[in-house]
């Protein structure tokens, strides 16, 4: 199984995309530090998570694997949601490309499921003062898009 | 012996409530597995709830919660109608990932699962640590779409379909 090839067929179209903004959005991937968080306005932060990798009810192939991408988009808050959803809209173009990118000979095949999202994080919210108090002090408007997928390695 | 045909629709919807309450066992059960745990109050505030229904308080804590037909009693299921299962902490949703974690004061000394330790950014979410710190966490972050979106989800609801609906009178 090569999760690191099937990482990269999310991450690198992800990173250029992002990376041919004008601005360049720095994106985070995971166990890279967000060292930037304090002082970027804005960034997107990238999990990838694997789930099931055999599936033997459904073929014997051992090269198929489940998982989850979640795309978390973080721009200034208490200035409108339009750039944030300009930002989840990089993301959602670029993996509705990797969904509709056909099976190629050799390497890894994607299609993902539907994209759920984007859901807004409150900027007040949360059912205790408590929550609502700590929250108020969060200096990000905070986007959340995530799409299963399932990934097959092709030698 | 062979039964009457005539009670096949019936059988039918008996069958199809009693894999949908083995199916709430054992989803909620895996969500528990994938889910954090410190206090064991988030883990026992799983419910399944019909549409517009509401989810009760934490069921116990000071263990990690196992859940059993008792928790999803038969009448609560009706054929045609659509259910949730919903944590009714009012934390639910950082437990989750879902929003910006809030840190709170824990009485617990020991979490009941282990923990990972690291530094977590004010205003990021609860699995989110980096680096090194004394911050703590239960479940790696994003456990919630993992569970819901990578397969296990669904590997539950077929097993405890399964074991549900043979249980039910014409299909045993």
């Amino acid at each position: 199984m090569n999760y690191q090839a099937i990482r990269a067929v999310f991450e690198t179209p992800l990173l250029t995309a992002y990376n041919s903004l004008s601005p360049a959005v720095p994106v985070y991937f995971d166990n890279v530090m967000n060292d930037g968080a304090d002082s970027a306005e804005e960034f997107v932060d990238i999990n990838i998570q694997f789930g099931l990798t055999t599936e033997s009810t459904l073929t014997t192939s051992l090269d198929m694997v489940r998982g989850v991408i979640v795309i978390r988009t973080y721009t200034p808050k208490g200035r409108g949601p339009a750039r944030n959803q300009t930002l989840v809209n990089v993301a959602t173009t670029a993996l509705q490309t990797i969904n509709a990118t056909p099976k190629p000979p050799s390497g890894v095949y994607v299609r993902t499921g539907s994209i759920d999202g984007p859901a807004f994080s409150p900027d007040f919210g949360g059912t205790t003062p408590d929550q609502q108090s700590r929250r108020a002090f969060t200096p990000f408007f905070i986007s959340r898009i995530e799409a299963g997928f399932q990934a097959q390695v092709i030698s | 012996m062979a039964r009457d045909i005539k009670f096949l629709v019936k059988d039918i919807e008996e069958a199809t409530v009693r894999a949908a309450q083995s199916a709430a066992v054992e989803i909620m059960n895996g969500l528990v597995k994938a889910g954090p745990a410190y206090t064991g109050a988030f883990s026992s505030a799983w419910y399944a709830v019909p549409t517009g229904g509401t989810a009760g308080g934490p069921r116990s804590t000071g263990r990690i919660y196992k859940y059993d037909k008792r928790n999803v009693p038969l009448v609560k299921f009706k054929a045609g109608n659509w259910y949730r299962i919903v944590n009714g902490m009012p934390y639910a949703d950082e437990a989750m990932d879902l929003a910006p974690y809030t840190p709170e004061a824990f009485t617990r000394r020991k979490a009941l699962k282990p923990q990972i330790t690291g530094f977590r950014e004010p205003g990021s979410r609860r699995g989110d640590l980096q680096g090194s710190g004394r911050n703590t966490s239960t479940a790696p972050l994003d456990w919630w779409p993992k569970y819901n979106a990578a397969g296990q989800l669904q590997a539950d609801l077929a097993r405890g379909f399964r074991l549900g609906f043979g249980t039910a009178q014409g299909f045993k």
